[in-house]
């Protein structure tokens, strides 16, 4: 297993540059590459103890791999092989399927590492590889965008290096535990790169204008897997130290409502889309202990939607009210907001109830107030106008490749629903669809009819480095208080 | 905050300065060196040098790839002034 596992890590790098030497073979190889990480995946949920190897002592690496890890590097290995299937008939070149395996052999290197310095190679890979997916289209905006990305994440890995020295100079090692014999500061400048690169709270608003504006596969990639890669090792460090898991569970509850907040109000799909990512990240933190199923589900319930909301007709739901879409898609696009607001039958309704339930007192109310806004901001989709496809001229016809990629992630919905049956209790039936009925009760009868547009000071460039400043002295306080 | 929006170019002198402020840090850290019990003090500890020769890599061709993405924005933004790219490219 220990042979294995490195290989498996080492292995879609290579993979990677095989495909850029022959470019005939892209997509099966970037196909094979998926596979081979979900059988991976599932091997770990067979042997249930974790697997820690030390490459070359205390100072080296180390890597951790248990049920965990497992869960993320199954949505990760899902995700790329729906977004190969959903690019198979596009003319996308050999580079970016050699981008795409990097990528994904970068984020599955951050899932099984637990030491830092590891994490900030395989993050900063993610980085780079993702600037270059960003910026595939070579557009003026694209360009732009993918520059502002790497920009943030590059300031917040700064930081994050800085900590990961202090950790260091206190332990003698980078790994995770050093965290809680090192000074405060430490965690605070871990903190923030971390934050930042999981578009956590306030520091993470870099992310809707980034995820909104990149590319259809490229944005569910990165709100369904990407992400994850910074939330990952929070969620970590939340296991492994006691200390510091009051202030990951508050930042979660926080993200959570501001996440959702900012939703409600968005009057664009993809960017009310990547709202919510900033709000499940929330969900995810809020309660660490079982914040792998959340991830999984979320992983699988966002690539699908942004996937689907790339074939939508238009973006903006003021239009969508107008143009009704075909039925089959509206149907796909239905299950996928089901499941996100937690309707039972779906994965969602079980990664909720888990959720709740590992919650600790304080933090019910506001993550019930969060599951009402996912309600709310769903049923923007849900109410949307359909028709059956009577005049196929006017739709062109869907590219196979779409739906063998959503009927995937919709499927791994279903089939990862059972993993947690003993849910099904009627109380957490009922309590479910009353948040449901009365999310769509508010949207019906208030948000409907207002118009109300956010500002978006806060998404701007500058503001989002003097934000990161902030949240690092904010940090701060709170570990020393 | 003016200062910060002079330009993308002012940027990266920025993060420059913010690598070179970063090597102290780990010039003190050797001095620190925690295999003192057989008197060898004297020597550098190795490891975070090995450490941030990689993220000194890392960051060049971070730096590298930046400059490229700069180079294609302006020849349709010559001042390169963020604000005024960020307005022609916000949705």
């Amino acid at each position: 297993m220990n042979t294995l596992s490195i290989l498996w890590i080492v292995i879609p790098f290579f993979i990677g540059f095989v495909i850029y030497l022959v470019p005939k073979f892209d997509r099966y190889l970037a196909l094979s590459m998926a596979i081979l990480s979900t059988a991976y995946g599932a091997a770990l949920f067979a042997n249930p103890s974790p697997l820690t190897l030390q490459l070359l002592d205390s100072f080296g690496v180390t890597l951790v791999i248990d049920p965990l890890s497992g869960y993320f590097i199954l949505t990760n290995a899902l995700v790329t092989a729906a977004v190969v299937a959903y690019c198979w008939q596009t003319p996308k070149t050999a580079f970016f399927y050699a981008q795409l395996i990097i990528l994904h052999g970068s984020v599955n290197a951050a899932f099984a590492c637990a030491d830092f310095i590891s994490l900030y190679v395989a993050l900063e890979v993610i980085s780079i590889a993702a600037f270059l997916l960003i910026a595939y289209p070579r557009s003026d905006r694209s360009i732009w965008v993918g520059l502002r990305y790497l920009f943030v994440s590059n300031t917040a890995m700064l930081f994050y290096l800085v900590g990961a020295v202090l950790v260091y100079q206190s332990t003698g090692s980078f790994y995770f535990g050093g965290l809680a014999q090192a000074p405060p500061e430490a965690f605070a400048l871990i903190g923030v790169g971390l934050l930042v690169k999981g578009g956590i709270f306030v520091s993470g608003l870099w992310l809707p204008l980034t995820h909104s504006e990149s590319e259809t596969p490229v944005s569910a990639v990165l709100s369904g897997v990407v992400v994850k890669a910074g939330v990952y090792p929070m969620v970590r460090c939340a296991l492994v130290l006691q200390e510091f898991d009051p202030i990951i569970r508050l930042f979660g509850v926080s993200t959570a409502l501001l996440g959702v907040f900012y939703a409600m109000f968005e009057k664009d799909t993809k960017r009310m889309l990547a709202f919510h990512t900033v709000s499940q990240i929330g969900f995810i933190l809020a309660a660490p202990e079982v914040g792998g199923f959340y991830a999984l589900t979320h992983g699988l319930v966002k690539s699908s939607l942004f996937l689907i909301a790339g074939a939508l007709p238009s973006r903006s739901f003021k239009e969508l009210q107008e143009r009704p879409m075909p039925t089959a898609i509206w149907v796909a696009l239905v299950i996928a907001s089901f499941s996100i607001s937690g309707f039972p039958m779906l994965s969602g309704f079980g990664a909720k109830v888990l959720t709740m339930k590992s919650l600790v007192p304080w933090q019910v109310i506001a993550m019930n107030l969060a599951a009402l806004g996912t309600a709310i901001s769903f049923a923007k989709f849900i109410f949307l106008p359909h028709q059956p496809p009577e005049k196929p001229a006017e739709h062109q016809p869907m590219r196979t490749g779409f739906w063998i990629a959503v009927s995937l992630l919709i499927g791994g919905l279903f089939a990862t629903n059972g993993i947690y049956y003993e849910a099904y209790t009627i109380a957490n039936i009922i309590k479910p669809l009353a948040t449901i009925g009365v999310g769509w009760l508010i949207y019906l009868l208030i948000l409907k009819k207002t118009i109300f547009k956010l500002p978006r000071l806060l998404e701007q460039f500058e503001h989002l480095i003097g934000v990161m400043s902030l949240m690092l002295i904010l940090l701060f306080w709170m570990v020393l208080a | 905050m003016d200062v910060m929006s002079t330009g993308v170019v002012a940027y990266y002198v920025l993060i420059a300065a913010r690598g070179g402020l970063l090597t102290p840090i780990f010039a003190d850290d050797g001095d620190l060196s925690r295999m003192g019990s057989n008197g060898l003090n004297a020597y550098a500890d190795p490891v975070p040098q090995a450490v941030i020769l990689t993220a000194i890599v890392i960051g060049l061709s971070i730096q590298a790839l930046m400059l490229v993405g700069v180079m294609k924005l302006s020849r349709n933004n010559p001042t390169l002034e963020t604000s005024e790219i960020e307005k022609n490219n916000m949705p």
